[in-house]
């Protein structure tokens, strides 16, 4: 209740603030739980800023505004249609109340194993652009995320968007979150699959990435690897699912335990070809 | 518009229209939170953290110099007995040389401000000797366990319950089949969405007045004044509209807490709002239970005889275990004709949270025993187990587990035949047949009965104020606070039925111990039920009354042949009338009032068992329940949905059939969640589900559309023939989702909440 | 120690200008200081959607907002939708059709619905669900609080009921 709270319109307002240590807020709904206690002395709240938002095609990239909130991404036909995997976890990340407030930007830079957006962007290969004062740069997701709440932020950088490279249109994108409820609920598995067959429907490329199953998303490279040159059937979709139950590394928490984990984490590959769950 | 200034008591609890649910529908309604005094100051309490321990010390001074504070509290400040509780006063307001569990209260504060409040927190050290605890009622009763009260005579065991009938130990023996079986059923969390709270201030003339989120502002006073050493007469509670309870408002949450700070605030308000965290760390749970049952039936699956032990873990403090334990031990055989039983109860202090009242409660886990143990029997016999439990019903004039004859209509029979005739379970074969993909489906059914009322012991007593205003209309004083079962609109529908008026003529005066009479709690099914023929007796009181004073003016020699019509009393022979309001006019306030009272009657000829529970044993009217219900598993994941959940109910007639399938519906709700989510995870007597983000109860996507079907009854004694049951309709789901799940994939459930990973160990085909 | 800032904004249709902290959560600023209770803190986490209210015609979660958040803003509460005397077919369906019994999840759940609505007019019993998912009842099972939408709904569209 004693933070100070700025609201700067744009980004030349935000970065004199971050160098006197305000905290980054975008929707407010990780920050504001997580630090109930205390707030830090001086938030920056990035929801004014105009140039962190908007959804739009470049250079065969969807772009995609750090501070778009996921219920209006949800609404942007770029994302429905053509990044139908993100689409998906998007649909079913918090609430329709949480979904009003929260962010991309904010979900990755929370950068929790079960956060919901993530996995769609692993497997979607995304990339983060970052700004600072100095100018922006590009890095990939995979790899900005270094461990649960650590990411490759400089001090003075925040993350401005996210960037996509469009999808093939043929490709299959799928997404399935476990959770223990239908909505509330922080995922204990999740599958985000992005694979592209060619006419005979043999994959030409799969990409898949596991969440809540390590301490940060994985890109199971093994289980990928095993299901290129193969038809997507129950037979190559199990040893997928075998080979997605050695790569990654969950843990026993509250809300499930290792061993469950691993069980489901491989079973969720048979579902790419049933119908939606 | 211009904003509001924040609630004076004066426009509180006040005159409430009738129309209470669009009054909350607009957000106009103002409960117990709402109530925010211009400079009031505010309590938080201080919780030990550590569920056993000797209490060093308590360092407040750091607190005490936080700007903003006025008052740090300790036991050594506790006037009075520092002892609350409902009928047992075991548990202390502020903890002085033990903490018997980790929500114990061991400091009060006060401050000016909800930031100094929080600032002044963070600085007490408790200085705390952790101490081996006890976590488990069974182990809790072995000889060189510690001990949660030490000196008591009894060591850890608060009571010990045995309720028999017949010889059910010889009779087993006879019994061409016995199944057997051990279950187990936890703690849960009733989630009011209305965290408990309450604002309080010292009055002039040194009372004591308090607004609070109560169901019982009557015995509230008692439960205050034993604790601070205060004259119980002297203080005043009121109890506006609830925002939930379910049990978890019977008995002090905060009340005890809240007025030792108004002694210490000059007079000033004060206000008290638990946080959710602490609401879980410090609030009452419904007990977990183990049960063990042998229940032995012949060989077309005629009951014949049911022994069982029941273990309820009380925390460490009794609250209302013992009448718990007592209900559980008189539902235990469930709504069946068993002619022999042996049902023993043991309940036990541990320092796990404390256990308290909770819907249905002791009923719940007895059911869920008794149910799990039918289907054992059915799948033994290879009998249809809706069948089997139609073919034991208890009907009425028969004994039930506890030898007391069924006098009051007993349902269960038409209950689960309607529920048998419903297409979810009908037509159960073709639905499972039609699973989808990694989808297997199932049906279970179950049924239940659930006592109505306080049982012997203690009265359960109502008195009911009625007046007419000076303007014609009229003013109920209601006893018994409304958390949302619709008992303030019911009593309105029973008042203006009885005096042949409109509705919109009635206001309610909500309960406030200094205008309306004592009636009991807001609890055990009963408020319609005894408050509502507390009322129709003053309103036949009124109603001669008024007839009688009209024929003064109307010159009628015989006041019988008047009638009561909207607005008046008329004199149908002459076509003259008076109008209400000229009565009221002419009227002194004393005589136009009425008051009357109600007592539930009790069993005339109670069984010769159960003789150590003094209250709360044996009761005379219940009401029954079947449920069906149908689940679908997922294969890859565990996951189960609850496809449909279809609800019979027998209590009598049914006066508002919206205001019973509104309680039919809540009551499934929170017995889903029971079985399928609801996990509260208590290790080493630490909660660690302790929010909403850990502890989950079913959203709107967790739930089918709850069905309710009505089922034909009339309970002469009724305010129109009906019984009390608010509580009966949370039974049904868990061992209905039970038996569907062994339907679905062959998991034997003895313990709840269902997981995901049993499910998928069950679809393996890896035994539990 | 944070300095008060004046914040300008719409109120309920009104425009209101406030001195406060700018760090104060927004529940907090209207129940305590614009005596507009009907938000209500069941969890002060976001877990339990008691204190929606409409900002800019979003519905939000007013207990993980901060008040200087609300510059220039649109807010509109439960209260805003309708009174007493004027209430908006939200209320009086919820009303109606019982789906109202403690209530105090009420308010949050007519602010998510009169969002739903305003984007989706006519609107079936899976989208009134989803809709509703981010507010806890524990009263009702929810099954009548969907009638009540779907009823508002077409009263709204102007049809019979």
């Amino acid at each position: 209740m004693n933070a100070d709270v700025r609201c700067p319109h744009d980004l030349a307002g935000l970065w004199p603030l971050l160098e006197d240590g305000a905290v980054v807020m975008a929707g407010g709904t990780d920050l504001l739980v997580r630090r109930r206690g205390e707030l830090p002395t001086v938030i920056a709240c990035l929801e004014r800023i105009v140039s962190l938002r908007g959804v739009g095609e470049e250079d065969g990239f969807v772009r995609m505004g750090a501070c778009e909130t996921h219920a209006r991404l949800l609404l942007h036909p770029l994302v429905r249609d053509c990044l139908p995997v993100l689409a998906r976890a998007l649909a079913v990340l918090g609430s329709p109340l949480i979904r009003n407030m929260g962010t991309l930007g904010g979900n990755i830079v929370t950068a929790s194993p079960a956060g919901d957006t993530l996995a769609p962007l692993y497997a979607l290969d995304a990339q983060v652009e970052l700004a600072s004062r100095l100018g922006t740069r590009r890095v990939s997701l995979d790899g900005f995320i270094a461990g649960p709440g650590i990411t490759r932020l400089d001090p003075g950088e925040i993350v401005a968007a996210v960037l996509v490279p469009l999808p093939a249109p043929e490709a299959r994108q799928h997404f399935e979150k476990v959770g223990r409820r239908k909505a509330l609920a922080i995922s204990v598995v999740s599958l985000a699959a992005v694979i592209r067959t060619d006419r005979e429907g043999v994959v030409a490329e799969a990409r898949l990435a596991l969440g809540s199953v390590g301490s940060t998303v994985i890109r199971c490279k093994e289980a990928e690897e095993s299901l290129a040159g193969r038809h997507l059937d129950r037979e190559s979709l199990l040893a997928a699912g075998a080979a997605v139950r050695r790569e990654i590394a969950p843990l026993d928490d509250l809300r499930a335990s290792a061993a469950y984990r691993r069980d489901v984490a491989g079973n969720l590959l048979l579902r790419i070809i049933a119908a939606t769950p | 518009m211009s904003p509001s200034a924040p609630a004076d008591p004066g426009s509180f609890t006040g005159m409430s229209q009738n129309r209470d649910p669009l009054s909350k529908a607009v957000g106009a309604e103002r409960y117990s939170t709402d109530f925010i005094p211009p400079g009031c100051l505010w309590a938080a309490a201080k919780r030990a953290g550590m569920p056993h321990a000797r209490i060093v010390a308590v360092h407040v001074e750091e607190a005490r110099a936080v700007d903003g504070v006025t008052a740090v509290l300790t036991r050594a400040d506790v006037p009075g007995s520092n002892r609350q509780g409902i009928v047992h006063k075991d548990q202390p307001v502020l903890a002085g040389d033990m903490v018997r569990h980790a929500g114990d209260a061991v400091a009060l504060v006060v401050a000016e401000s909800r930031e100094a409040l929080a600032e002044a927190l963070s600085r007490i050290r408790l200085e705390l000797e952790p101490l081996p605890g006890i976590f488990d009622p069974e182990d809790a009763l072995a000889p060189d366990a510690p001990l949660v009260h030490p000196g008591r005579e009894n060591g850890n065991l608060l009571a010990r319950g045995l309720v028999a009938k017949g010889d059910a130990r010889q009779a087993m023996r006879a019994c061409d089949v016995v199944v057997e079986g051990e279950f187990e059923t936890p703690m849960q969390e009733h989630v009011f969405l209305e965290p408990p709270n309450g604002t309080a201030r010292m009055t002039p003339n040194g009372g004591l007045e308090m607004i609070v989120s109560t169901q019982a502002p009557f015995r509230d006073r008692f439960e205050i004044a034993h604790a601070l050493g205060l004259d119980p007469m002297r203080i005043r509670v009121r109890a506006p509209y609830l925002g939930g309870a379910f049990g978890g408002k019977d008995g002090a949450t905060v009340q005890c807490l809240l007025a030792l700070a108004a002694l210490k605030c000059g007079g000033r308000w004060v206000k008290m709002c638990w946080s959710r965290e602490e609401t879980f760390l410090a609030g009452y749970k419904r007990h977990a239970a183990r049960m063990r049952i042998r229940l032995g039936a012949s060989r077309d699956g005629e009951l014949q005889a049911l022994d069982c032990v029941m273990y309820l873990d009380s925390g460490p403090y009794a609250h209302l275990g013992v009448e718990i334990m007592a209900l559980g031990l008189e539902h235990a055989g469930g709504p069946y004709h068993i002619p022999h039983t042996r049902l023993e109860g043991f309940c036990v202090y541990t320092n796990n949270p404390v256990g308290g009242a909770f819907r249905g409660f002791g009923v719940v886990q007895a059911g869920f025993a008794l149910e799990r143990s039918m289907d054992l029997l059915a799948s033994r016999l290879v009998l249809d187990p809706a069948e089997l439990r139609l073919k034991n019903a208890l009907r009425t004039g028969e004994q039930g587990g506890a030898g007391v004859t069924m006098e009051s209509p007993s349902g269960v029979a038409q209950c689960l035949e309607a529920v048998m005739t419903h297409p979810v379970w009908a037509n159960r074969m073709a639905w499972k047949a039609k699973a989808p993909p990694f989808k297997r489906r199932g049906v279970g059914i179950a049924a239940s009965l659930n006592a109505m009322g306080y049982g012997r012991g203690l009265p359960d007593a109502a008195a009911a104020k009625l007046e007419l205003t000076r303007t014609g209309t009229f003013k109920i004083f209601n006893s018994v606070p409304d958390m949302g079962q619709g008992n303030a609109a019911a009593f309105v529908q029973i008042a203006a039925t009885a005096l042949s008026q409109g509705s919109s003529c009635f206001e309610l005066v909500q309960p406030d111990t200094r205008l309306c009479l004592p009636a009991g709690s807001s609890s055990a099914s009963r408020t319609t039920y005894t408050f509502g023929n507390a009322l129709l007796r003053a309103c036949e009181a009124m109603r001669e009354k008024l007839m009688a004073r009209a024929a003064l003016v109307l010159l009628a020699d015989d006041p019988s042949r008047l009638r009561l019509v909207p607005g008046a009393v008329a004199d149908e022979t002459t076509g003259r009338s008076v109008p209400l309001a000229l009565l009221g006019a002419m009227l002194q306030r004393d005589d136009r009032i009425c008051v009357d009272q109600f007592v539930m009657p009790v069993v005339e000829d109670p069984p010769d068992t159960g003789k150590e529970f003094k209250l709360g044993f044996p009761h005379r009217f219940f009401s029954h329940a079947a449920c069906v219900c149908a689940v679908e598993a997922d294969e890859l994941t565990g996951g189960v949905e609850l496809v449909a959940c279809v609800t019979a109910v027998e209590c009598g007639r049914v006066l508002n059939p919206q205001g019973v399938e509104r309680q039919v519906q809540g009551a499934a709700a929170q017995g889903a969640g029971f079985v399928l989510l609801e996990k509260i995870s208590s290790e080493g007597g630490r909660i660690l589900a302790g929010d909403l983000s850990t502890y989950l109860i079913p959203t709107s996507l967790d739930l089918p559309d709850l069905e309710w079907v009505a089922v034909d009854g009339d309970e002469p004694s009724g305010p129109s023939g009906l019984k009390g049951m608010g509580e009966v309709g949370i039974h049904g789901p868990a061992p209905a989702v039970a038996q569907a799940l062994e339907d679905a994939v062959g998991l034997k459930i003895s313990r709840i909440p269902v997981e995901p990973e049993d499910v998928l160990r069950a679809l393996r085909g890896v035994r539990t | 120690m944070s300095k008060n800032i004046t914040l300008a904004f719409t109120l309920n249709g009104e425009p209101v200008s406030i001195e406060t902290r700018p760090g104060r959560r927004v529940l907090d600023l209207l129940r305590d200081d614009l005596g507009l209770t009907a938000a209500k803190e069941g969890c002060g986490s976001g877990e339990c959607g008691a204190c929606a209210v409409l900002v800019d015609g979003t519905a939000r979660l007013s207990c993980l907002m901060l008040a200087a958040q609300l510059e220039g803003r649109e807010v509109i509460t439960a209260e805003g939708l309708g009174t007493v005397e004027n209430p908006h077919p939200l209320q009086v369906e919820f009303a109606a059709h019982g789906a109202v019994q403690c209530g105090y999840c009420t308010p949050g759940m007519t602010v998510a619905t009169a969002e739903l609505l305003a984007r989706a007019p006519c609107p079936d019993r899976d989208e009134v669900r989803e809709a509703i998912s981010g507010n806890l009842c524990r009263c009702t099972g929810y099954v009548k609080i969907v009638d009540a939408v779907l009823a508002a709904a077409k009263a709204m569209r102007g049809e019979e009921p």
